[in-house]
């Protein structure tokens, strides 16, 4: 076939002289990687053979570094609570804050108390703004994991794994789930950590509204009818996200 | 004259679709009373100059009809008419610190049927969208399989393809409307939904080629851009970190679905929508649907990862907190009239919507313009697709009084979208995440449309 049947084809076409069936052919031909129909799963279907190359896990050393919320995956190391601080006052307090109180806008790492969150939520205050590792976080592990594949946010995985260990282990004490009196942080300690939240969670329970698909006069009197306070498309002030 | 407009006409056209011309005739009373109202103006200027032209006026032969166009490939990339220049995403400055690890909408308001057009799809990004080169970009499946394989993004278009039409939703869809009424945009309220045909190869096919074991009952993904995101999606027999089954649907039904998708709507994946390759969880959060995917590993419990615990975990008026809430919930939204799109002059209107649920079809969309008292059922536009957007219609003479307009789904599972009313009570006011409720539009007599809540009934 030569280099342009398709552009040939569509010449001829236009001038009127070929039918579509004929460009349909033209186009698969010129290799647009237009989808085959699918052919209906018979016996004779051939299976699928040498698409992908076989690896072995260990070629996946530097890949796989998930690590599990019960710590399973968490590699060896050390790191220290000292260091912790120095990496964290030079790489993350511009945007976390010096405390962990967070600084224009970025997440917080010390949040409300675990019980000012409960009532929050149980009161229906607005419990979004006071969100943190002390009352948001299930298990420390995700943390080490989150901190070592995405932060510093401008540098993601720059962080050596002891580096990792120094920097979760003071972001802990900064946020007051642990109490700062050990200085060698490792997989053990990471895993030792229960964290305030961990009770909390509980798996979906949806659906969890059951509304019926009423038609004709579904209720009586005049509703309630709230309206934006301020104009224009976007309001200021205390917002959820 | 006539020369020098044509002249000036093609010269433009050669640089960009930019046309003086068009724009001083499109500028003129007479194109403004054939309907071209934007949104903003008032209806009363509208009604004004309907009723101007409806004189005897003489129509002039357009300008358009008196030059030459511009020939094929000035713009090798077709790009929307200068006239919709307005249809674009869109995002809220002050919801996030910094645009690398935001949100934007999509144009609701804009778009006439089902399909999101790949400009338009909302962006989330957890570190920015970044650039991958197809070429070197790795696919890795491993974990609890007989034949752990790296894949190409060649060896993935050699594969049996498939081919679906899916939304995405964020499950955040809807999240700033909790507490009250804050955005006057259908846009902003519910605009982070997007809904493309997606064409890649079945989680199932790869599934057979690394031959899974059975003892697999989760698998996670992960992406390659600086967010290395990562998240669990349940398999049959999948437990929580607790040892608690996950409810019998995610368990049996999420995972038939997913896909490894190369492109969007007929071509290449965009790089805000993870080119070369991303994860597609049809029906889920979007967050599940991992963008540049490199990873899928197969394993007998989930990660539990940040997404799973600190985000995309709801706050229920008990104190805990609701996790794996992976499905989106039915949902609907009235898209014409809205906030950003009033009406002009009394009379008929087709009012329009969309509709969807995570739980497989739209069975029923009834709409409401009395504030939910009375509702009829409207049309549904053919196709219904699984775990897919939904176009609805419904005829309407509007009499030129307020009125508030609502839309209600009903899925096949015979699941009914509830009241806002119904949402804060069995969830309380901190949720964020997961807000299906019935929106409410009032239409003014002005004709001006307004976004508002009815928290009582
Ligand atoms: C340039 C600003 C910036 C810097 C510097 C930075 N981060 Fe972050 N951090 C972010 C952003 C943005 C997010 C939220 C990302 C998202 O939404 O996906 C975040 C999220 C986090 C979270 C999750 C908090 C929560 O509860 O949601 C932790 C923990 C964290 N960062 C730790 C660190 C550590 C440790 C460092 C230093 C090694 C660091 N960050 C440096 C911007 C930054």
């Amino acid at each position: 076939m030569s280099n342009s049947p398709l552009s040939k084809s569509i010449k001829t076409l236009l001038t009127g002289l070929i039918p579509a069936v004929a460009l349909a052919s033209a186009v698969s031909c010129a290799g647009t990687s237009g989808e085959q129909d699918k052919k209906s799963e018979s016996e004779d279907t051939p299976k699928i053979t040498g698409v992908g190359t076989p690896i072995k896990e260990s070629q996946l050393a530097k890949w796989d570094i998930s690590v599990f919320f019960d710590g399973d995956n968490l590699p060896p190391g050390k790191g220290t609570l000292t260091e912790g601080e120095e990496i964290y006052q030079a790489q993350c307090a511009m945007c976390h804050g010096e405390f962990g109180e967070s600084v224009r806008g970025y997440p917080k790492m010390l949040g409300g108390s675990m019980e000012e969150y409960i009532e929050t939520a149980k009161h229906n205050e607005n419990n979004v703004a006071i969100r943190g590792i002390n009352n948001h976080w299930g298990h420390a592990p995700t943390l080490w994991d989150y901190i070592h594949r995405a932060m510093p946010f401008f540098a993601p995985q720059s962080l050596t794994v002891d580096q990792a260990y120094s920097v979760t282990g003071y972001v802990l004490y900064l946020a007051e789930v642990t109490d700062g009196s050990v200085e060698e942080i490792d997989a053990d300690f990471i895993k030792s950590v229960k964290m305030p939240a961990a009770d909390l969670y509980y798996t979906d329970t949806r659906p969890d509204v059951h509304n019926k698909r009423c038609m004709k006069d579904c209720y009586s009197g005049e509703p309630e009818i709230v309206a934006k306070q301020i104009k224009g498309n976007v309001s200021v002030g205390d917002v959820d996200k | 004259m006539k020369k020098e407009t044509s002249s000036e006409e093609v010269t433009a056209a050669n640089e960009a679709p930019a046309s003086t011309t068009r724009r001083r005739f499109l500028g003129s009373g007479l194109a403004a009373s054939a309907g071209a109202v934007v949104a903003g103006s008032s209806a009363a200027t509208a009604l004004a100059t309907a009723a101007e032209s409806a004189g005897d006026e003489v129509l002039e032969i357009p300008a358009s009809n008196k030059i030459l166009g511009r020939g094929v490939v000035t713009v090798p990339y077709g790009l929307p008419s200068k006239f919709e220049a307005d249809v674009v995403r869109r995002n809220v400055e002050w919801l996030t610190p910094d645009r690398a690890a935001s949100i934007s909408f999509t144009p609701l308001q804009d778009l006439h049927g089902i399909i999101t057009p790949g400009g338009l799809h909302f962006e989330r990004y957890h570190a920015g969208a970044v650039d991958i080169d197809p070429a070197t970009h790795k696919l890795a499946i491993h974990g609890l399989v007989e034949k752990p394989l790296l894949l190409t993004v060649e060896d993935l278009r050699r594969l049996p393809s498939h081919t679906a039409i899916h939304f995405l939703e964020c499950p955040a869809n809807g999240a700033m409307e909790w507490r009250g009424v804050q955005m006057d945009s259908v846009q902003f309220t519910h605009g982070m939904i997007s809904c493309s045909e997606w064409t890649g190869v079945k989680l199932s096919t790869i599934m057979e080629m690394v031959g899974v074991k059975p003892e697999s009952t989760w698998f996670y993904a992960e992406g390659a851009d600086g967010s290395a995101l990562q998240r669990s999606i349940p398999l049959p027999g999948a437990k929580d970190q607790f040892g608690k089954p996950l409810p019998e649907f995610d368990q049996n039904e999420i995972h038939k679905d997913v896909m490894i998708a190369y492109a969007q709507n007929g071509e290449a994946l965009r790089p805000e929508n993870g080119y070369p390759i991303r994860l597609i969880v049809p029906g889920c959060e979007a967050n599940m649907s991992i963008k540049y995917l490199r990873r899928i590993k197969f394993t007998t419990k989930p990660l539990v990862t940040y997404q799973e615990t600190r985000h995309y975990t709801d706050t229920t008026d008990d104190g805990r907190i609701r996790q794996f809430t992976l499905v989106n919930e039915a949902n609907s939204v009235v898209t014409f009239p809205c906030p950003d799109k009033h009406l002009t002059t009394p009379g008929y209107y087709e009012i329009r919507g969309l509709a969807w649920t995570g739980r497989g079809k739209v069975a029923h969309v009834d709409v409401s313009t009395d504030g939910g008292k009375n509702w009829k059922e409207a049309k549904l536009v053919q196709p219904v697709m699984n775990k897919c957007l939904t176009k609805f219609t419904f005829d309407w003479d509007w009499d030129g009084k307020e009125h508030i307009i609502m839309s209600r789904v009903t899925d096949e599972t015979g699941y009914v979208q509830p009241t806002l009313k119904q949402l804060r009570e069995a969830r309380g006011l901190n949720s964020l995440y997961h807000k299906n409720s019935i929106q409410a539009w009032r239409v003014l007599a002005t004709g001006e449309v307004e976004n508002v809540q009815l928290p009582t009934v």
